[in-house]
């Protein structure tokens, strides 16, 4: 299955020579077999630079890396690439794959966002991820700190749909080095893809073209928090510009996290209030069949806030000293310091009736900052 | 031709008794100091001369040697100058032995005969036996805390030969610096506005005698906080007093306004502070650090992540044994160093701005800066409280705030039941003793087990949870058990320091 032979060698030969930008790549293998384009590189057709660089590589050596490792190397115009991608005017060359890509038949949505993300962005994007991959939508996310790397968490949680991963550095190069483990998991329960052969830094110019397949990837792209200039932004441009829908998840006016979102909304994206409205819009892009109910807790956490949403309430309700304590927090986090201020009781007595809330379930706190939920 | 006097020298901070025992014969002239004198003490027979000659006094062209009994032990420092000298006037003949009897001498001399201050004068004169000391009249006053002896204080060589030879009246003893008379106030707990949970944790902190971390963005008050907890303290014992009065003595500070040291200290060391100035040490003079200055009192360190992470890491030993021993190939001593740590931070390099949201920091560089500090120091505070901005209404608003003094009563009371229970402070209960002095109720594990199950508490932060929970139980006049909400206060009051539990 993992065979890997002289032009797969090749094009990931020539996919890891430096600067090799993904539109270079295309516009060399157009119109000869990758055995001789390398050939071709390596005699010096395309300058000393790469002549040069190409000398140190040994075809044989990378066939074996890649088939030790087991990445498969789908090229362009074989029956193992995707035909999703095919279609895409600017798909990559080559592909370098882990894992099985059963969730490329299923509708597909991308979860991006910020690395630097909030509590709260975070806990959408896992509870996005869950819900929605248990809803049998393939969940496709970059896998980088923050916003994706919690999409993926939640999509794994959830056991549903394998998801997708697409990484900017090479299927050997885990970057952020902490996400070694949910890099493992999505190898084996979903399907992780890059067009970086083996070996390839996470250089910061291979993000930008990565989420171009994340746009061309995706049926729906949601975009849980993005400040104004980042990565996610450059996301939606590319699905803008293939007509994928971009839903974005509204955040607070005064979070940065939420800047670019929230910037997003007032243009005209439609909101994500739970994973029914990323369903919903589903439903209109995709052609197959899209379940228009969900399975599991129905509404995203956080979301069902006046209790009209028909989400059963399984927390017992606040004493009046708790729910005293209850109404003066936020939905946003709050300090305690803020919190003894606007309740006029012995400070221990507060943190009593915080921690019996927490423990409830009706306040979360972190570092010492206090929210309900 | 032989004179014998007692003087001491300074080791670390302490005094040890040294006989200085001069010898002329006659011989070539020459003058020897034998007895491992270090290169100060060694220079101490250039000014013994200039100082006599200048003083109208005769110097012996005869053979001199000088012995610093006990000759294995090394002196340090001029203060031995002045001894030195008067055994020579002694053995000379120009001073009748009889009038120095049951006198013990320390002083430098400058070659005009003046004497001048030595640091460590407390215990370099709590080390003398003798009945009276003679000691430069600018230190004088800080000779007579030690208490045992009568003080004689000289202006110059020749004075003090004048009263010797020719028995005129010693000038009145000098009394000592009545105690506590000392400068400043300390700022007031009332001027803090806002920062419920800041001034909380400073009365538990002072209560107790637990360290605190103080996390927050610039400008919220960290500092202004912490400069208040020494105002929360009580008085120092006459004992602890006496034991901080030595170290800041033998640190060279200059006593004389001051007298006795009898409130809690309060040190906050630049954070470029290297090991040595921190923990103690040096090379030919082993002077105690900023912990050992602390000693019974606050140790303040501002910006915290600031500091280098090796120097420290070189507070761990000595907040857990409340000493420190610095070795050097040569000598080692042991400094006292109990001191109450206090530390403040920002959460990451830009500060942020208030809330857990507001950092613009990029991860790595958030990281870094949390993992300057080490994870078993961290442990070490038990309090780690977050301090937000203060509110914009309550920073105008004129509402009266507890002063200090109303804390320090509710501290002091609070304090006496740890004495009563046999340690210092509850910060120093020993975790064997928790059941019999800090037992809990029900409703209060339950709270503790849904953190351990959790993973949100570790079984050492249990016991430094009830430790704290024992004094705001205290604080609250709560007598024997531990209530629910003092172990829910004590939990507030451990926080994780914001944002180190990186994101997933």
């Amino acid at each position: 299955m993992n065979a890997v032979d002289e032009d797969d060698a090749a094009v990931a030969a020539l996919a890891g020579l430096p600067y090799m930008s993904w539109d270079r790549l295309r516009t060399l293998l157009a119109d000869d077999p990758p055995s001789s384009v390398w050939d071709a590189v390596r005699g010096g057709r395309h300058g000393p630079g790469l002549a040069r660089a190409a000398a140190r590589v040994r075809l044989a050596d990378v066939a074996a890396a890649h088939a030790a490792a087991g990445v498969q190397v789908r090229r362009l115009g074989t029956e193992t690439y995707p035909g999703e991608l095919a279609e895409d005017h600017e798909c990559p060359a080559a592909l370098f794959t882990l894992g099985s890509f059963d969730g490329l038949a299923r509708p597909r949505v991308a979860i991006v966002g910020t690395r630097r993300c909030t509590n709260y962005g975070r806990d959408v994007a896992r509870e996005l991820g869950r819900t929605l991959a248990e809803a049998g939508v393939a969940v496709v996310s970059g896998l980088a700190a923050g916003i994706d790397g919690a999409a993926h968490e939640g999509a794994l949680a959830g056991g549903g749909a394998p998801p997708i991963g697409v990484v900017g550095s090479g299927l050997d190069v885990v970057y952020p080095r902490r996400h070694a483990r949910l890099w493992e998991r999505m190898a084996q329960a979903g399907a992780l893809l890059s067009e970086a052969p083996l070996g390839a830094r996470p250089e910061p110019w291979r993000f930008p073209a990565r989420n171009r397949i994340l746009a061309a990837l995706a049926h729906v792209l949601v975009v849980v928090e993005s400040h104004l200039a980042g990565g996610s932004m450059h996301t939606v441009r590319a699905a803008e510009e293939r007509g994928v829908p971009v839903l974005v998840v509204p955040g607070p006016i005064r979070s940065r996290a939420s800047a670019g979102t929230n910037q997003l909304l007032s243009q005209g994206c439609h909101p994500v209030c739970d994973a029914q409205d990323v369903l919903a819009a589903l439903a209109l892009r995709h052609a197959g069949p899209v379940p228009l109910t969900l399975v599991g807790s129905g509404r995203v956490a956080g979301a069902a806030g006046d209790g009209g949403s028909g989400l059963t309430e399984w927390r017992s309700p606040p004493t009046p000293e708790a729910e005293a304590v209850l109404d003066a927090l936020d939905w946003t986090p709050t300090s305690l310091d803020t919190l003894l201020a606007r309740i006029d009781r012995p400070p221990s007595r507060v943190s009593m009736a915080l921690a019996w809330l927490e423990r409830e379930g009706w306040a979360q706190s972190q570092s010492g900052w206090w929210q309900r939920c | 031709m032989i004179a014998t006097i007692p003087s001491a020298s300074l080791l670390g901070v302490d005094g040890r008794p040294v006989t200085v025992e001069v010898h002329v014969s006659n011989g070539l002239p020459g003058f020897t100091v034998v007895g491992l004198p270090d290169a100060a003490c060694r220079e101490s027979r250039d000014r013994v001369r200039a100082a006599l000659l200048s003083s109208g006094l005769t110097w012996p062209l005869r053979r001199v040697t000088v012995n610093l009994a006990p000759s294995g032990m090394r002196k340090g420092g001029a203060g031995l100058d002045l001894p030195i000298a008067i055994g020579l006037l002694v053995a000379a003949g120009q001073v009748p032995a009889e009038s120095v009897e049951g006198c013990a001498f320390i002083g430098e001399l400058g070659l005009d005969g003046s004497l001048r201050r030595v640091p460590g004068i407390v215990p370099l004169v709590d080390a003398l036996g003798a009945s009276t000391v003679v000691v430069p009249q600018s230190c004088a006053a800080e000779a007579g805390l030690v208490g045992r002896h009568v003080v004689r204080g000289a202006g110059t060589l020749r004075e003090l030969v004048d009263v010797l030879v020719e028995a005129m009246p010693w000038p009145a003893p000098v009394d000592p610096v009545p105690a506590g008379q000392a400068g400043k106030p300390e700022p007031d707990l009332a001027d803090v506005r806002g920062q419920r949970v800041g001034r909380w944790a400073l009365e538990v902190a002072a209560a107790g005698g637990h360290h605190l971390l103080l996390t927050g963005p610039p400008g919220a008050g960290k500092t202004l906080l912490a400069r208040r907890l020494p105002g929360l303290l009580p008085p120092l014992s006459h004992e602890e007093a006496l034991e901080t009065t030595r170290v800041h003595s033998a640190a060279g500070m200059d006593l004389s306004d001051v007298g006795l040291v009898s409130r809690p200290p309060f040190r906050s060391p630049h954070h470029g502070a290297s090991a040595v100035a921190l923990v103690g040490g040096g090379s030919a003079w082993l002077r105690p650090g900023e912990i050992s200055l602390s000693h019974n009192g606050v140790l303040f360190l501002d910006e915290l992540a600031e500091f280098a992470p090796a120097v420290l890491d070189s507070l761990r030993q000595p907040l857990e044994e409340g000493i420190v021993r610095v070795s050097r190939i040569k000598q080692s001593v042991t400094f006292p160093a109990r001191f109450l740590l206090v530390a403040a931070m920002n959460p990451c390099p830009c500060g942020g701005d208030g809330g857990p949201d507001g950092c613009r920091c990029r991860e790595q560089a958030r990281l870094r800066y949390v993992r300057r500090i080490s994870g078993p120091l961290l442990d070490r505070f038990d309090l780690r409280v977050l301090v937000a901005r203060a509110d914009v209404g309550e920073l105008l608003s004129g509402e009266e705030v507890e002063s200090s003094v109303v804390v320090a009563a509710r501290v002091r009371a609070a304090r006496e039941r740890a004495v009563e229970r046999g340690v210092r402070t509850n910060a120093a209960l020993p975790a064997s003793r928790l059941d019999e002095v800090a037992p809990m109720t029900a409703e209060a594990w339950r709270v503790v087990e849904w953190h351990l199950r959790r993973g949100t508490l570790s079984a050492r932060g249990l016991h430094r949870v009830r430790r704290v929970a024992r004094t705001v139980a205290d604080l609250a006049g709560a007598e024997h058990l531990v209530e629910e909400e003092h172990v829910c206060a004590a939990l507030d009051l451990r926080v994780e320091p914001a944002r180190l539990e990186a994101a997933s």
